[in-house]
Formats: C-alpha cells, sequence, structure tokens
C-alpha cells in the first residue's frame, strides 16, 4: 500500500512541475503537429494518384483515334503506375520525397522509362519533413534527456536530496519511481497522437501495437541511459553536455561515417552507364540486319520463333523485337545497380543496431513501407507489369491477329498485378 | 565621455575578455567541445572535398565521353540523330565541397532527345545506403547545426556563473557597468567564433582555386558570422535571463533543438501542405492536350503544317513540294520541333516557376528560425539551391533544341527530298537517306557553371535580410536586458 502511496505521492509531484509539464505538452503538440501533417500529406499522395488514373484514362481514349494497329496501339497508350501510401505512412513518409511513386510507362525499352524521376520540389526533400518517426527518433530522445539529467543533481542543489533519500527508505527505488513517471508521461504524450490518428486512418492494429512496442524498447533505452549517467557524482551541466554528445554520436557522426563507408565499400554501376548502353543497342539495331535483332530476340523468346517478317518497310514486330534486345542488353547493369542498392540497405540495417535513432526510423519506416525495400519492391512490380503488357501483346504481334480495339479491354490493369 | 574613460573602458571589456578566455582554457568541457568541433568540421570539411572532387571528376570524364559518342556516330538520316539524342552531366559548384546543397537529392544526368523533356535521372540519395536525414553531414550543416552547440556548451555559463559564485556584486562594486561585463562577454565570444569559423577559410580556399570570386566567399564568410554572432547573442541574453546554470543549459538546448531541428521541418510540412506543386507526369498530362492541336512533326502531310506548306511553295515560287530546293520534311520537322519546344518550355517554366515560390515560402520561415535563412543563403551562394538546379533544366533545354534544330536544318538543306521519302525502298535507297557525318559538330561542348554573382545575392537577399533583423532584434534585447544583470 505504500508503495501505491508513494506512486501517488510521485504522480502529484510530476503533474505540479511546471518543466515537467512544459515537455509533456511540447511533445504532445509535437506529435499531433507531425501525425496530422503526416495524414494530410497521405490524403494528397492518394488524391493525386486517383486524379492521375483519371486524367490517364481520359488521354487514352483522346489518343484512341492514333491506333491503327496493334503496334500503334502499343505505342500511344501510357499506363499508368502507382505506390499508394500504406496504412501507417502518415507516420513515417521516408523514402517518398526522393524515390518517384509515380511511373508512367508504355511498351517501349523499360530501361529507358524507369530511371525517369517524378518526385517534385528538392528543397523539400532536403530539409525533410516533420514526420512522426522523426519526431519519435530524433527529438524525443533529446526531450528525454532535459527530463532526467538533473533528477538528482536538482534536488541536491536544493539541498532536498538527503532529506527525501532518508525519508524515502529506499533511495534507489525512489528515484527509479520519478524517474519512471517521466518516461511513462513521455510515452503517452508521444503515442496518444499517434494512436488516434491511426484510429482514423484504419491503421492495422498489429502495426500500431509494433510501433508501440518500438518506441517503448527505444525509449527505454535512452531512459535507461539518461538513469546510469545522471547518477554520476558531478555537477548537472556535465551530465547533461555528456547525454548531448551521446545523441549526436549515435543521431549524426556514427550514421554519416556509416553512410560514407556502406556506398564506399558497396560500388554501384553508375546510372548513365546504364542508359548508355540502352541507347546504344536500341539504336544500333536501326542500322544492323533485321536477322540479327530478331535471333537475339528469339533467344529469349523462343515461343514466337515461328513468326514470319512482313515484308515492308516498317516492322512493329521488329520494332518492339529491338526495344526487348536493348532491355536485355542492360539487364546485368539494371540488376547490378538493384541488387548493389539492396546491399547497401541491407548493411545499413546491421550498422543501425550501433546508431538507435537511425535504428528506430527505419524501422518505422518499414513498418511503413515507405524504406528502400518498399521503392524497390514497387519498381519490381512496374517491371512486372511492363512483362504483362508486353504478354498481353506479344502473341497479337507475332501471330500477326488483325487488330481490334475492343480487345484493348482487356490490356492488363497494374492493379492487377498488385493483388 | 573623455578619450581617456573610454581607453578605459575598452581595457576593462578586454580584462573581461581575457578572464573569459582563461576561464575556459582551464574548462575540460570547453576545450573538449571546442577540439570535437574542430575535428568534426576538418574531417567533414576533407571527406566532402574529396566526394565532391571526384564527383565533378567523373561527371565531367561522363560528359567528354557523350560529347565524343555524339560526335563518332558515323553517316545517318539526320532524324535518326535527332532520336539517338545526348546526354548532360550537372557538375558540382566549386563550393559544393562547402555545401552540397540540393546536390545528393537531385538528378545528375539528362538525356536530351528530339520531342521531349526528359526529368534529371540518377540523384545520390536513391541509390545511398539510407541512415536518416542527418546522415547527409556536410561542412554547412556542422557550422548550422554545432557551432550553435558548441558556442551554447562554452558560453552558457557567462554571466550566469558570476551570478552562481556571487562574483556579480564585487565586480559592480569595482565599477564595472552591467554593459561593460556583458561586452566582454560577447567580445570573449565573439572572437570564439572567430575561431570556429577558421576551418571555413579553408574550404573557401579551395573552392577560390577551382575558381570561385574571393567576394562570394567573403560573403559566405560574413554571413556565417553574421549566424554564430545571433547564437553568441542569445546564448547570452538566456545566460542573463536566468539564475540557475543548469537552467540556463536545459533552456539553450532547448531553443537550439528547436530552432535547428524542429521548427525547420515544420516549415517543410507547412510549405508542402499550404503550397502544394504538381508533379511531372500531373504537368506533362495537362500538356498532352495543348500538344495535340500542334501536329506530328514526323508527318508533312499533316493538317496542321497547312499554311506552313503555302508559304513554304509562295517563298520559292513552285508548285510542288517536290520542286522545292530544300527537304520539305526538314521543314516540318524544325517548325513542329519549335512549336513543340514552345509548349513544352511554357509548362516547364509553369513548373519551375511554382517550385520556386514554395522554396520562397519556405525561405520566409526564416523569420521563424534563423536555421532555415542561413541554409537558403548557403546553398543560394553556394550555386547548390533550386535556382541553379532550374539553371541547370534551362541549359540542358537550350542544349537540346539547338542540336534538333541543328540537325533538322542538315535536313533540310543536305538532304534531298526525294532520297528522303524513298528511304524505306530497299537497302541502297536506305544507304542515300543520309548526311555526313560532319553535321553531328552542332552539338556544342558543355559545362555547367554557377549564375553570376549578382543573381546569387539578389536570390540570397530576403534571406540576408531575414537573418540581419535576427541580430539586430536580438541585440537590441540583449542592450535592453543589460539592465536584468543584477546581483
Amino acid at each position: 500500500m505504500s508503495y501505491f502511496n508513494a506512486l501517488i505521492r510521485e504522480v502529484k509531484f510530476t503533474a505540479h512541475d511546471r518543466s515537467v509539464r512544459l515537455w509533456f505538452a511540447l511533445i504532445f503538440i509535437l506529435s499531433t503537429i507531425a501525425v496530422g501533417f503526416g495524414l494530410i500529406e497521405v490524403e494528397r499522395q492518394n488524391t493525386t494518384i486517383n486524379a492521375l488514373i483519371k486524367t490517364n484514362q481520359q488521354e487514352r481514349i483522346l489518343e484512341s483515334e492514333k491506333l491503327k494497329d496493334w503496334g500503334s496501339s502499343a505505342y500511344y497508350n501510357f499506363h499508368l503506375t502507382y505506390d499508394r501510401p500504406s496504412d501507417f505512412a502518415y507516420a513515417a513518409m521516408g523514402q517518398r520525397d526522393v524515390q518517384p511513386w509515380k511511373h508512367r510507362i508504355r511498351l517501349l525499352a523499360l530501361e529507358s522509362q524507369i530511371y525517369e524521376r517524378d518526385v517534385g520540389n528538392p528543397s523539400i526533400a532536403l530539409v525533410g519533413r516533420f514526420d512522426f518517426a522523426f519526431l519519435a527518433a530524433f527529438i524525443m530522445p533529446l526531450v528525454l534527456i532535459m527530463l532526467l539529467y538533473d533528477l538528482k543533481t536538482s534536488e541536491k542543489a536544493a539541498g532536498r536530496h538527503h532529506l527525501l533519500e532518508a525519508t524515502a527508505g529506499r533511495p534507489f527505488s525512489f528515484w527509479f519511481l520519478r524517474a519512471a513517471i517521466r518516461v511513462a508521461g513521455l510515452f503517452l504524450c508521444l503515442i496518444v497522437p499517434l494512436i488516434v490518428t491511426g484510429i482514423m486512418a484504419e491503421t492495422a492494429i498489429s502495426t500500431l501495437l509494433l510501433a508501440c512496442l518500438f518506441i517503448f524498447a527505444y525509449i527505454l533505452f535512452w531512459a535507461a541511459l539518461c538513469f546510469i549517467i545522471s547518477a554520476w557524482q558531478k555537477p548537472g551541466s556535465l551530465i547533461l553536455m555528456t547525454l548531448i554528445a551521446i545523441w549526436v554520436s549515435t543521431s549524426v557522426i556514427l550514421p554519416a561515417g556509416a553512410r560514407l563507408m556502406i556506398d564506399q565499400s558497396v560500388s554501384l554501376p553508375s546510372g548513365s552507364d546504364i542508359l548508355m548502353l540502352q541507347r546504344e543497342t536500341v539504336n544500333d539495331a536501326w542500322d544492323l540486319p533485321r536477322e540479327v535483332t530478331m535471333e537475339a530476340f528469339f533467344e529469349h523468346h523462343p515461343e514466337w520463333s515461328s513468326y514470319e517478317p512482313i515484308k515492308s518497310s516498317f516492322e512493329w514486330q521488329w520494332y518492339y523485337a529491338f526495344q526487348q534486345v536493348g532491355d536485355q542488353q542492360t539487364e546485368p547493369l539494371s540488376t547490378a545497380y538493384q541488387e548493389g542498392r539492396l546491399r547497401r540497405n541491407g548493411i545499413a540495417t546491421w550498422v543501425s543496431l550501433i546508431a538507435p535513432p537511425s535504428l528506430l526510423e527505419r524501422t518505422l519506416q518499414s513498418l511503413a513501407n515507405t524504406d528502400l525495400k518498399a521503392s524497390i519492391r514497387y519498381e519490381k512490380e512496374v517491371r512486372a507489369y511492363h512483362a504483362a503488357l508486353r504478354a498481353f501483346y506479344y502473341p497479337k504481334f507475332f501471330h500477326n491477329e488483325p487488330f481490334d480495339a475492343a480487345l484493348l479491354e482487356k490490356l492488363p490493369t497494374f492493379e492487377s498485378i498488385l493483388h | 565621455m573623455t578619450t581617456l574613460s573610454s581607453i578605459k573602458l575598452i581595457k576593462k571589456i578586454w580584462l573581461i575578455a581575457a578572464n573569459e578566455w582563461q576561464y575556459w582554457l582551464r574548462s575540460h568541457l570547453s576545450l573538449g567541445a571546442t577540439g570535437i568541433f574542430l575535428v568534426l568540421i576538418l574531417t567533414t570539411s576533407f571527406l566532402t572535398t574529396a566526394h565532391m572532387d571526384s564527383e565533378n571528376h567523373l561527371r565531367s570524364h561522363q560528359q567528354s565521353e557523350a560529347e565524343e559518342t555524339f560526335l563518332s556516330q558515323p553517316d545517318r538520316h539526320p532524324h535518326r540523330m535527332v532520336h539517338y539524342g545526348h546526354y548532360l552531366f550537372r557538375t558540382p559548384a566549386p563550393l559544393a565541397i562547402f555545401d552540397p546543397g540540393l546536390d545528393p537529392v537531385t538528378g545528375q544526368a539528362i538525356f536530351l532527345e528530339g520531342h521531349h523533356q526528359n526529368s534529371v535521372m540518377f540523384a545520390e540519395s536513391t541509390a545511398s545506403a539510407d541512415l536518416g536525414g542527418l546522415s547527409w553531414l556536410n561542412p554547412a550543416l556542422v557550422y548550422q547545426l554545432f557551432a550553435p552547440l558548441v558556442l551554447l556548451l562554452v558560453g552558457h555559463s557567462s554571466v550566469v556563473r558570476e551570478r552562481e559564485a556571487a562574483g556579480l556584486l564585487p565586480l559592480l562594486a569595482l565599477g564595472i557597468s552591467p554593459h561593460t561585463l556583458v561586452f566582454g562577454k560577447a567580445l570573449a565570444l565573439l572572437l570564439f567564433s572567430l575561431l570556429l569559423l577558421i576551418p571555413l577559410l579553408i574550404s573557401s580556399t579551395m573552392a577560390f582555386m577551382s575558381g570561385e570570386s574571393s567576394m562570394t566567399l567573403l560573403l559566405l564568410f560574413l554571413n556565417y558570422a553574421i549566424y554564430i554572432a545571433i547564437w553568441v547573442v542569445l546564448t547570452l541574453l538566456v545566460s542573463i535571463a536566468f539564475t540557475k546554470r543548469s537552467t540556463v543549459l536545459a533552456a539553450m538546448t532547448g531553443l537550439w533543438f528547436s530552432f535547428s531541428l524542429v521548427l525547420p521541418s515544420i516549415a517543410v510540412s507547412i510549405t508542402a501542405d499550404t503550397v502544394p506543386v504538381a508533379g511531372k507526369i500531373e504537368t506533362d498530362l495537362a500538356m498532352l492536350s495543348s500538344l495535340r492541336k500542334l501536329g506530328d512533326g514526323h508527318n508533312a502531310n499533316d493538317p496542321a503544317f497547312q499554311q506552313l506548306r503555302a508559304d513554304v511553295l509562295k517563298k520559292y515560287n513552285v508548285e510542288r513540294i517536290e520542286d522545292l530546293p530544300v527537304n520539305f520534311r526538314g521543314i516540318v520537322a524544325m517548325e513542329g520541333e519549335q512549336k513543340l519546344t514552345k509548349v513544352l518550355n511554357e509548362f516547364a517554366n509553369l513548373r519551375m516557376a511554382a517550385e520556386l515560390s514554395q522554396t520562397e515560402h519556405l525561405a520566409d520561415y526564416g523569420w521563424l528560425t534563423p536555421m532555415l535563412a542561413i541554409t537558403v543563403i548557403s546553398r543560394t551562394l553556394a550555386g547548390t539551391d533550386l535556382a541553379h538546379y532550374h539553371r541547370f533544366q534551362r541549359e540542358a533545354e537550350a542544349v537540346r533544341l539547338a542540336f534538333v534544330q541543328g540537325l533538322n536544318r542538315a535536313h533540310i538543306e543536305t538532304l534531298s527530298y526525294e532520297d528522303d521519302i524513298n528511304r524505306n525502298k530497299n537497302e541502297d535507297a536506305w544507304q542515300r537517306a543520309r548526311v555526313d557525318a560532319a553535321n553531328w559538330q552542332v552539338l556544342d561542348a558543355f559545362q555547367f557553371n554557377t549564375a553570376s554573382l549578382t543573381e546569387r545575392i539578389n536570390s540570397a537577399s530576403p534571406s540576408i535580410r531575414i537573418l540581419l533583423a535576427w541580430l539586430i532584434a536580438l541585440l537590441g534585447l540583449l542592450l535592453w536586458s543589460c539592465k536584468r544583470v543584477m546581483p
């Protein structure tokens, strides 16, 4: 019972501390702002995607008079692909400001289209949005430090330290209780807006629970660190500086050094090499005898090798074959580029174990599907969709099927790739 | 005031400043914090310089390779070269070794071809290991973020220490006025700031050697000095306002992370929400209906070119296209490209103007935190801001139009109409419908350069005014609060 009384007493004490109330209010307001803006941005991206789907559809109808055969149909039909923000993206926008989440593609060589970037204003991407992941991973520890660093020293300075320890009976549990109440209060102020927004956005409960669990573990880590360091018999300012130094090392210096080393040790093919090779292959095809291109094409697509070329000055079949051969030639480079990025990302995951702020931010981003993996997953979906479009058109090309605009209704949709 | 007493006053101020320095020299904390800062800024400067240097070489190399490839193409139909296209690479500005600015988040390469304006591809951040926004450390960020931190660690105690140790009374009793005391402390901190700024001179020297003007470097230095001076005054203000050293430190730390981390990104969120900008696909789709009216430049029979046909026939006083001394298909291609480019540029300009106004809107939040003001000034003076990214896109567009129209001119003047329309008849006809590779010389060597200093100062000046206003307002506040320096 006395323990319960002590708890009540400490809660009251904490509630009466003006500076503690101030920090709690600050975190609550910041958390609300962060998820609020997150929600608005998710909404906007969804609206943009819906509007684009509609406009693209209208555009296709307007262009439909240009379609005279299967070849021109594939040439003039642009298809919209997109990566919708997840139900938890409001908490961590992650890579969505630097990686494209919408692409408009057609049946030409994919490698010449997939690296187009429609990512908006780079000034916005550079500073970065104020999202919940940033708040929780980088700002919250600083506030926690402010709440905990002078727990003992301030009482010492006020001359109450010995009195408190004497009356509390067990000094350790007394300080522990006081710290625990502050940590719990901060945790609540941080996650209540997150959860309320989550309920509004119909986020999966499991995602929310996992996020809270990770944040709780993270807050415990910093609390333990503050508790250990503030136990030093040193002046408060020294304790504060030490804690800030730890924050600076784990949030800035370690990640910066690690990023440099990872980029240095995992080399990627240069993007321009991919583009140049692609262009050379596609352009050379105009000068090469058509058989050379067709042979290279049939090597990968033996199922069409029975195709009889038509005697004409221009042949769509050959045109799309050399587009595909262009992709085939670039495939090793382009795969290496993708795998290299994934490898860098993989190492970064391990390295972030020693940089907890990066670890939490990355974890929340991966929960929100806004990390690098998610954006490469989207790239793969675009590739899969492009392949599905080829699978739709190729039988029509290589069996010389007569053009029938009604059949275009059966074109695969991007939605069908996602499911 | 007589000369003698003012000399005495200056002496007193110097004495207080010297005392403060002696105190710092005895304090492990001050020495440690300064040491760590200097190591950090020097390491970052070195690494950023090395990185930007290698990027510079790589992209310049890629640029000359792209030019060689284009120029070494064999004899061809000129329109083939229009589609063959060309690449441009954005080389970093000399001062990117200090402030890379938008470089990591903007594309480095652009493919130029007829009839399209492509986006700039391959940003460094797309491929780099992602360890959070703060992992993109560079010398400018070290100054913007950590110079204030070191300053507050070293300087927070300046006034409050005297108060806590009950040293104020004797000082004031000695006839040192509160103003003199605060000026002395301020002088000490300002001299300390100059020490922190020395590594900036090293980066500046390197940039100077790669062609940056000394005027830019001086301006950059002055602005960083103002930014740090703002933090000096803030530190003194807070040190005067509170009676406990730990309260001062806590308040300063709170101010530091609010100003440098919280407010800038909140400003970004507000801006992105209140001044949204349409993306490229949205703009492209909006543009298509304007483009449809133009006609297809590949098709000389497109009704959109009827008027052109009549005009050309009249000009050369002939009845039929075949009788023209020039290639009408080339004329159509040139006219089509010209009209198309007009529309493309119209929409591209709209998009860039929208992005620019969004960025200017963001810069207005410099009134909220001096951090935003200095980042804008720094990027603008360094030539790594949005305006320079747009400049690259505009220059790329000029290069695109120039070589495409150059090729179209060759199409008009050196390829006969008859060979042209018969090109698909047989292999021989295909071979005949070509022009000499000497015509590929329409391509000029490209080197991306920063805008003139006047232009850069113009776009930085709103933020410079904001930064100055911060300093003046805080100085006023400091003068006013000197009377609070009472024991």
